[in-house]
């Protein structure tokens, strides 16, 4: 069985104003084909406007499928009422009941199904500790900060047991502290219930340190659905590569160079020349043109003995956990991540060193990923 | 070029005290950010050298001329801020302009125009002049704003969070443009930020404020590595630094740290001048504090090591953090990503206690920590010049 599963899903949103042009073949989601295993993390990240909201939505049963299926624990939904799906919602704003204490709040669903007084009592005290909320029961929505509400909110959703837990960027409305510490709250609380959840978000931390598995999207095309790993290491496209870690990966445009038995990237205006890792040896050739990726933790500065391309630091920053330095390499500036102590200043001389086997390639046309065959 | 001094300067709003006494020294061309939580003061202190706001009392002076009653226009300062206030109606490069064709400074238009590419090509947006704002991106957006408040020559740029609402990528990257272009700026700067990693990218110096008062003035090593009390200590690093509340005693060889609750004990390494300061001090209950990369983590049993519980494991971009707990307290420690780990699993801690600071348990103020005189002389480096 499995949790939520979602076959050749579109989406077209027909606002046809007046005057207003059309454009044709305009889907906010396109042939979306997604299937979680039961208890699963599912995360949908993508920039906004990219369709993931939709597809939460379509889940849910907020907005009408234009094609495809969607199963939940093996039963089709397309054509079931929001509150016949088994599923619990949490959304960003958090929308209570103000004249309703949180004790209330946490039981009106029930309530509203005619579910018995005992049994809301027991299950809204079951819950309450979970979420850190057992101190909050007796007071009103106006009363509470914008964790505690949200808090509120996610208990009031799961405290129907529901087959499916939809979160919309539960926590955008937090700052800082209280949205790491929120985060963390969520990843226990979901080990504990072991519910299939769906969680849609912007924000790439929040899907890395939180998902089993992330579903990145963008103009509402599945772009990869892979554990937060395989996402970062082994990305599909430059979109993907782009899009996870921070500092996001370096992506530069390149013009491989055979010298002798071997491959180089070489860079516009730039000595650096990096030799392209032997794997690629038989999709490469002289004078080819793509892009290289390389992740800042893959960028090293070597030692007095590196055989490194002399180059010059371009910017220092000392982040106190961390340093960060750019490089100019052409008009892009290339950034390396080091925990070294090394105190540099802009101008000073250094040994660039790459880990060239952990360089990925791009095609400059279509940002598809580069393998070797 | 200016010198700005504030003097034991205050300022209320109704009940609130939101300056209570703050007395800034800041040097001609130096990068001064103001650091600190929301609601600290920081912005208050920013109005009042600009002269949007006036002190109740104290004394704000501009290379040492008092200038408490000159207007916000004569100051000759730029201001930069969070929403970038772009005329909607002009292009890029006529919003850049603006200031200068205003009556105030008048420049004619040949001035204008070598100014205005000057900047544009600095800020890498010579390409973007001819737009509209509406036809930028939010980071343009910034950029523009920021190179309006430069294409003017003022005696002090002020910047109140101009990187605050765009998203965390973007704001790293623009932080990192920022420095790239700052050491060209030549100006005195004051920047109000609660980013930590603003404060310690871009600041020769930082004043951490809270409350209307100042905590502490120094460089970003300073501040980050001898913080005066615990309050600058977990503002700074993220994860938080780990505080672990304990007791130290004399041993025959040395001193001998023992963790409150469990009881655990270590012996302290040596450390001649931190032995030599608790023996001067005579203190007793302690918090010991510790940066997360400093904390060691093994999943199998070692000996000495701390049996605590996985909490949480979480990436954090490049790498992740662990939350190890053991008996209720909370141990932040760095780990790589795409570990293996299970939530409330076993996991063994050790702390390199040589990278220990060192607070007062009572008071939370700083006391000692490892290898203080030799991180004090990168931290504090002597003036340059007289």
């Amino acid at each position: 069985m499995s949790g939520l599963r979602i076959e050749h899903v579109f989406k077209r949103y027909d606002n046809e104003g007046k005057g207003k042009k059309k454009k044709v073949n305009d889907f906010a989601v396109k042939d979306l084909n997604l299937v979680t295993e039961e208890g699963e993390f599912v995360a949908l990240l993508g920039p906004s406007g990219c369709g993931k909201t939709t597809t939460l939505r379509m889940t849910a049963g907020l907005e009408e499928i234009t094609a495809g299926d969607i199963y939940i624990n093996d039963v089709r939904v397309n054509d079931l009422e929001p509150k016949d799906r088994h599923i619990g919602l949490a959304f960003e704003d958090y929308a209570m009941y103000p004249p309703l204490t949180v004790y209330d709040n946490i039981g009106f669903n029930l309530r509203a199904k005619g579910v018995s007084k005992e049994e809301i009592d027991k299950r809204v005290r079951e819950i309450a500790p979970l979420m850190q909320c057992d101190d909050l029961l007796d007071k009103m929505p106006v009363k509470l900060s914008g964790g505690q509400k949200q808090r509120v909110n996610i208990a009031r959703a799961i405290v129907r047991r529901p087959d499916l837990l939809l979160m919309d960027e539960p926590l955008s409305h937090l700052d800082g502290k209280a949205r790491q510490a929120m985060r963390t709250e969520i990843k226990r609380l979901i080990n504990e219930i072991k519910c299939t959840t769906v969680y849609v978000t912007h924000d790439q931390l929040e899907a890395m340190s939180l998902a089993d598995r992330i579903a990145i999207i963008n103009f509402g095309v599945l772009q990869q659905y892979g554990t937060p790993a395989e996402v970062y290491d082994d990305p599909v496209n430059e979109f993907v590569a782009g899009f996870i870690g921070e500092p996001p990966m370096n992506i530069i445009e390149t013009t491989i160079v055979g010298e002798g038995e071997h491959f180089f990237f070489t860079f516009k205006e730039s000595n650096l020349k990096i030799q392209v890792p032997e794997r690629y040896y038989n999709v490469v050739s002289n004078g080819f043109k793509c892009k290289m990726g390389v992740r800042p933790m893959d960028v090293l500065i070597g030692g007095p003995d590196s055989k490194g391309t002399p180059e010059h630091v371009a910017t220092f920053e000392n982040l106190g956990d961390e340093r960060r330095i750019g490089i100019r390499v052409g008009d892009f500036l290339l950034m390396l991540i080091t925990e070294d102590e090394t105190r540099y200043k802009a101008g000073d001389a250094i040994k660039l060193e790459v880990r060239a086997e952990k360089t990925h390639l791009f095609d400059i046309e279509t940002g598809a990923r580069i393998r070797s065959r | 070029m200016a010198r700005i001094t504030l003097e034991n300067v205050k300022k209320s709003f109704g009940k609130v005290q939101a300056l209570d006494g703050v007395s800034l020294d800041i040097k001609d061309k130096e990068f001064f950010v103001l650091f600190g939580p929301a609601g600290a003061g920081k912005t208050t202190i920013l109005n009042n050298i600009a002269g949007i706001q006036v002190p109740e009392e104290g004394i704000v002076k501009f290379d040492g001329e008092i200038v408490n009653l000159v207007d916000a226009a004569h100051r000759d300062t730029a201001m930069v801020f969070e929403n970038y206030a772009l005329y909607p109606q002009m292009t890029v490069y006529d919003n850049m302009a603006s200031a200068l064709r205003s009556k105030l400074y008048k420049k004619d238009e040949d001035y204008i125009q070598k100014r205005v590419h000057e900047i544009a090509k600095m800020m890498n947006m010579d390409h973007l002049l001819e737009r509209l704002p509406s036809q930028l991106s939010n980071g343009q957006k910034q950029r523009v704003a920021m190179g309006r408040a430069l294409v003017r020559m003022p005696k002090v740029y002020l910047m109140d969070e101009p990187l605050a609402h765009l998203d965390a990528k973007l704001r790293n990257a623009m932080r990192t443009e920022l420095k790239s272009i700052q050491a060209q700026f030549g100006t005195t700067s004051v920047y109000v930020t609660h980013d930590f990693m603003e404060a310690l990218s871009l600041a020769d110096r930082i004043a951490v404020i809270n409350e209307g008062k100042v905590v502490q003035i120094g460089t970003g090593d300073a501040i980050y590595d001898l913080p005066v009390n615990e309050f600058v200590a977990t503002l700074m690093g993220d994860p938080e630094i780990n505080v672990i509340p304990g007791r130290i005693e004399k041993t025959e060889t040395g001193y001998r740290f023992s963790m409150q609750g469990s009881g655990k004990s270590n012996d302290l390494p040596e450390d001649k001048d931190l032995f030599a300061k608790f023996e001067a001090l005579g203190v007793e209950k302690v918090d010991l504090a510790l940066r997360p990369q400093h904390l060691v983590y093994s999943f199998d049993p070692v000996p000495g090591y701390l049996h605590c519980t996985v909490y949480s494991y979480e990436s954090i971009g490049n790498k992740s953090v662990i939350v190890a707990d053991h008996e209720g307290l909370q141990l932040r420690l760095i780990a790589p990503n795409g570990l293996r780990v299970k939530i409330d699993q076993d996991v063994y801690v050790d702390t390199k206690l040589n990278y220990s600071l060192f607070f007062d348990y009572e008071t939370k103020e700083f006391l000692a920590r490892y290898n203080e005189a030799e991180i004090r002389k990168i931290a504090e480096p002597e003036e340059e010049e007289g």
